[in-house]
């Protein structure tokens, strides 16, 4: 590989030093230990969450004490949050990667892998907060009839909020319309669905979800700073092989955000499409 | 870790004091605040022993406000409708005084005893990760100041300090009552917005930062313990002490959890009104019961196992004989570790658990107590044919033993639903947990403190003064507490500000009121005679008390490297074994390369500093007190740049070189046959 | 721990495990895309929500097992990330079985205060 020429050559003589200073009573480095000690009791601290809100998802079957308060399938974008997870998946991979450069002390090759482990951290934040944005504007389908200058006419349906604001409102929608389709104008709408917004404060649902999965990204969000930290140290040439363990723990931390995902993304998301 | 070979390559002259070396600059260029003597010294050091001494200090001072506040307490009852202080005052009282007295008297005085003594019981020179021990001990004294602070600014409300300013200022809640009234467990609804006012976010807050102290705290030690053990210290040889502090961080780490998301979820209910426990809008109180007591339950075991550890080294030093049955010791607190997180729901019998659960969760409670009673067999095991003296830590270790096992007969007795269905929330529950928690728990660790103060401060303790204080204490205890089952159990409630004259209560409400002015007045000459000791008290030997763990053979006072050469452990018990036994403990050789020690830092301190801003403005944030707000963010803002300075110093290190006078300077100072031995 | 004295050593292993933690991130975008397909099959529930369990516990134990060394790593760390687990997971069913007592029925008591303080 090309990328390996721009790592800087090693002394064996390192390797030998690094694995004395680690030696311990247990054969684990300290740091490992107290990484893996917190991630256990991270797993309490994400159990009491998912415990909360599968407790009140058992309760209220529709997300409230009401009938038909929060629907849920119908807030919810699958599409958009199975990319996410996928992105989450594909991060933890580039990370064991990044691990794995420093192990073999290929700082360059470790750059570069933590920099795609960022940008995919990035990428899954940026979709947790469009996500986030849109529970808590709530989502309209809409069916239009349009025509264009020539008078052909064309119709379709829309899941748009923005667009249809406002089913009354007819010259704002026309308005709307024309900006997104442009030289076509809006003859005739219709609301077919309509799925309110969802907040922390309008049901038990929405406080539990987003205390949940905010807490998660939280953490994908430290992590991030994290990684970021480190990648811009490498620059000051303080990052050595010997700093393997202290990405070692970085990544250990970043993909026990990609396990809390594995679970969250099943037992609150995917559960929710199983017809009953 | 890598430390040893990156701070010091070309190694200079060493010495065995730091502040004659040449200051150090960190990775950031700032000087290290190493070379100290003094305040700068106390405020940045990271010797765990150091830490210990004020974490210790912190707890007796706050055993003080605490028992001040219990005192208050009983005089309020003292008579039958009395008016002494008013029902809010009172409610605040008992909420501030239980939850000082776990959090900050029990906790912080067992972290005390953690940070003095797992290193030296190990044979390490200190604990896995000195920076963040001192973060622990700052994080925890702004836990403690933001709980605390709650009086301060109640007392100034109360006699008009600030007016009305604080209404004037645009707080939209009423800020009449400022400091923590909603009982230690909190329970929802009580703990909404509509019900009790900031000093709930107060308390909320305050708890949350200890929790980050405890945590790191126990992360810190389960390392250490794992994975800086001197040589031969295999885990079947620790010191029981040592092991139930690695039980206790377990359970810490296991337990803080759910408490810490279930006062997030609460403080997002009074925030940001969310719907956790809202029962308006279909939260459900019965959930923070749950969650708190997840919690709870295995808080009174982290409680009351540094006490057990505590004990299990007393006895058998004054019983002349090893403690019976350490694997079952060590492996009935395990058991008791791992069944308290399964036995929660025994404080909510009464709320309606349906029959499996109560069923399962009384026949579970009784179980845990097989257990304890088995540890409780072991100690008289251990007495057994001894040479007992009866010395001043003996005497309360052994008030220990038979006041625990009061309090865990009652605990049997609650764990029988359909009797509890009586007991709950009256008088009998305060008398149970008193028995466990004062005449255990604290009796453990004031045997603890008369049995090492002698090294922790070179000075004998007062002994004379010392029985009069068991005596006052394990007197007083009793006269205050036996009463209250009698109380309970003839319906008496918990948490009344008052009480009719007819109920027939009177009688036993004085008496209790009496034991608990005998009992402050022990604890108090208790602490009189330790203040006393660590100044005045007659010099002690290195060994007073023929040890047998580790610790007994460092010199004291105990220097800042603790052993000048790192020892071979060749058996449990090895020190004694040592002296009196046929296997004497080596050392490892001198490298030549002086001892290494880690840099002091003032990181840690400003991470405390920042915490205390953000919890004390959180709950003015929360009663919407304008620009509140920002000193959140700034109090925050400070505990991000600690933790980066922090980490960006680089641990740094430096090395002292032990007095060469001698082989002997090595080797335990007044060991009968050390000499012999070589 | 890779365990190499030489980089030479260490490329070489780590290397080897490219091909590995390759292998392992197809997998999980695999059973990632069954597990989507799934729930929209016209199965019955209780197989739909075996299947999903059983590749999500599959999938959380190749990351802590590979991507997260546990595989390569003393067998401490894995008991001690067990222990959390464990205690999690059994506090979470614990938890769960406690709300699902039917002699109580709690969403009433909570329909019947919100429907009283409608009134007020
Ligand atoms: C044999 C062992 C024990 C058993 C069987 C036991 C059982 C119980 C039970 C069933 C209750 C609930 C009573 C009620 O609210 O109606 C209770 C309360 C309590 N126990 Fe224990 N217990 C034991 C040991 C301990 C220990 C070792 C501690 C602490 C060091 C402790 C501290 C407490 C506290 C603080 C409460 C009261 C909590 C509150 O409601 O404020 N217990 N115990
Ligand atoms: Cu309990």
């Amino acid at each position: 590989m090309a990328s390996q020429t721009a790592n800087p050559p090693l002394d064996d003589k390192l390797l030998e030093e690094i694995h004395a200073d680690s030696h311990t009573n247990t054969g684990i480095e300290n740091k490992k230990l107290i990484m893996w000690l917190f991630l256990a009791s991270d797993c309490m601290f994400f159990g009491t969450l998912i415990s909360t809100h599968l407790i009140y998802r058992k309760l209220y079957p529709f997300g409230h004490p009401q009938e038909g308060a929060v629907d849920i399938t119908g807030t919810f974008d699958i599409e958009l949050t199975s990319f996410s997870t996928f992105i989450l998946l594909m991060s933890s991979f580039l990370m064991a990667l990044a691990v794995s450069a420093m192990h073999k002390g290929a700082i360059e090759s470790f750059r570069r892998y933590t920099f795609g482990v960022i940008l995919f951290g990035l990428i899954f934040l940026g979709g947790q907060v469009y996500e986030f944005q849109h529970f808590f504007h709530g989502q309209g389908w809409y069916e239009w009839t349009a025509t264009n200058a020539a008078g052909e006419e064309v119709s379709g349906t829309e899941a748009n909020e923005g667009v249809f604001h406002d089913v009354a409102d007819t010259a704002a929608a026309k308005a709307n319309f024309l900006h997104e389709h442009h030289g076509y104008e809006l003859t005739e709408f219709k609301e077919l669905k309509k799925v309110p917004g969802l907040s922390l404060q309008n049901s038990v649902f929405g406080s539990t979800f987003y205390v949940m999965t905010g807490t998660h990204g939280t953490h994908v969000a430290i992590g991030v700073l994290w990684l970021f930290s480190m990648l811009i140290y490498s620059y000051s040439g303080r990052l050595t092989p010997r700093n393997a363990i202290d990405v070692e723990i970085a990544g250990l931390y970043w993909h026990f955000v990609d396990i809390v995902w594995i679970v969250i993304f099943t037992v609150v998301y995917l559960v929710e499409y199983i017809e009953l | 870790m890598s430390a040893t070979h990156v701070a010091d390559p070309h190694h200079h002259h060493a010495v065995a004091d730091k502040t004659q070396l040449a200051p150090e600059k960190s990775h950031l260029g700032l000087t290290r605040p190493d070379r100290h003597s003094g305040i700068i010294d106390w405020l940045t050091t990271v010797d765990h022993k150091k830490i210990g001494i004020m974490y210790g200090a912190a707890a007796m001072f706050f055993f003080l406000v605490g028992g001040i506040e219990a005192l208050l307490i009983r005089a309020q009852l003292a008579t039958s409708e009395n008016h002494l202080i008013t029902a809010e005052l009172y409610n605040q009282l008992f909420t501030m005084h239980g939850t000082t007295m776990i959090f900050l008297g029990v906790m912080p005085l067992s972290a005390a005893f953690f940070n003095f003594l797992v290193p030296l019981q190990i044979g390490a020179r200190d604990v896995a990760f000195p920076r963040l021990n001192t973060f622990s001990l700052w994080t925890f004294v702004a836990g403690a100041t933001v709980l605390n602070v709650s009086w301060f600014f109640q007392f100034a409300h109360t006699v008009g300090w600030f007016g009305d300013s604080l209404t004037i200022m645009g707080a939209d809640q009423p800020l009449s009552q400022i400091a923590p009234a909603g009982g230690w467990f909190g329970y929802a609804p009580l703990t909404g917005r509509e019900y009790t006012g900031i000093g709930t976010d107060f308390w909320i807050v305050g708890l949350q930062i200890l929790g980050i102290a405890s945590l790191a705290a126990s992360f810190n030690f389960i390392v250490t313990i794992l994975n800086m053990r001197a040589p031969g210290m295999t885990m079947m040889r620790l010191p029981v002490f040592t092991w139930m502090t690695l039980i206790t961080s377990f359970l810490i780490i296991f337990a803080f959890p759910a408490i810490t998301i279930a006062l997030a979820e609460l403080m997002f209910d009074r925030l940001f009104g969310t719907n956790f426990f809202r029962i308006e809008n279909g939260g459900q109180p019965i959930l923070w019961q749950h969650l708190f007591w997840v919690f709870g339950h295995p808080e009174v075991y982290i409680l009351v196992l540094p006490a057990m550890g505590i004990v299990s080294e007393i006895l058998p030093t004054f019983s002349k004989k090893p403690l019976f049955g350490y694997p079952i010791i060590v492996f009935s607190g395990a058991v008791i570790g791992f069944l308290g997180f399964a036995v929660w729901s025994h404080h909510m019998f009464t709320t309606g658990l349906g029959k499996i659960a109560t069923a399962a969760f009384s026949l579970l409670t009784m179980a845990i107590a097989v257990p304890t009673g088995v540890k409780i067999f072991n100690w008289m095991g251990s007495l057994w044919g001894g040479r007992i003296k009866f010395t001043v830590p003996m005497v309360f270790a052994l008030g220990f033993i038979w006041m625990f096992m009061m309090g865990g007969f009652t605990g049997i007795m609650h764990s029988s639903a359909p009797a509890d269905a009586q007991q709950q929330d009256s008088y009998f529950v305060v008398a149970h947990f008193h028995y466990v928690l004062l005449g255990g728990v604290l009796l453990g660790l004031l045997a603890g403190l008369y049995f090492w103060v002698p090294k922790i401060f070179g000075r004998m303790p007062n002994q004379k003064l010392g029985y009069l204080t068991a005596v006052l204490v394990i007197a007083g205890f009793n006269i205050t507490f036996f009463p209250m089952h009698y109380l309970g159990l003839t319906g008496m409630p918990r948490r009344t500000h008052t009480y009719l004259g007819d109920m027939g209560w009177d009688l036993w409400n004085l008496v209790a009121t009496i034991g608990a002015f005998i009992l402050g007045i022990g604890v108090f000459l208790c602490f009189v005679n330790l203040a006393w000791t660590a100044v005045k008290g007659p010099k002690s030997p290195a060994d007073p008390w023929d040890g047998r763990t580790l610790e007994w053979s460092t010199p004291t006072p105990v220097p800042a490297y603790n052993f000048a050469a790192t020892p071979i452990v060749q058996a449990r018990d090895c020190y004694w074994v040592h002296k009196h036994g046929d296997k004497k403990m080596d050392y490892q050789p001198d490298d030549g390369h002086g001892i290494h020690m880690p840099s002091q830092s003032w990181w840690p301190l400003l991470c405390g500093f920042g915490f205390a801003l953000f919890g004390t403005s959180m709950a003015f944030y929360a009663a919407g007190v304008p620009f509140a707000g920002y000193c959140v963010i700034t109090g925050l803002g400070l505990v991000v740049v600690g933790i980066y300075f922090w980490a960006l110093e680089g641990p740094g290190g430096y090395h002292l070189e032990p007095p060469h006078d001698g082989e002997a300077a090595k080797k335990p100072t007044d060991s009968p046959v050390a000499t012999a031995a070589h | 721990m890779s365990h190499a004295t030489t980089w030479k050593e260490a490329a070489i292993l780590e290397n080897a495990r490219y091909h590995t933690f390759f292998n392992l991130a197809m997998a999980l975008a695999v059973l990632t895309g069954i597990e989507i397909v799934i729930i929209f099959l016209p199965w019955a529930a209780s197989i739909v929500m075996s299947v999903l369990i059983v590749l999500s516990v599959i999938k959380f134990f190749a990351v802590i097992l590979w991507f997260m060394h546990l595989i390569y790593d003393k067998q401490l760390l894995f008991w001690l990330f067990m222990a959390g687990m464990i205690l999690a997971t059994g506090t979470m069913i614990a938890l769960l079985a406690l709300f699902s007592i039917d002699d109580v029925d709690l969403a009433d008591i909570a329909s019947i205060t919100s429907y009283a303080s409608n009134l007020a």
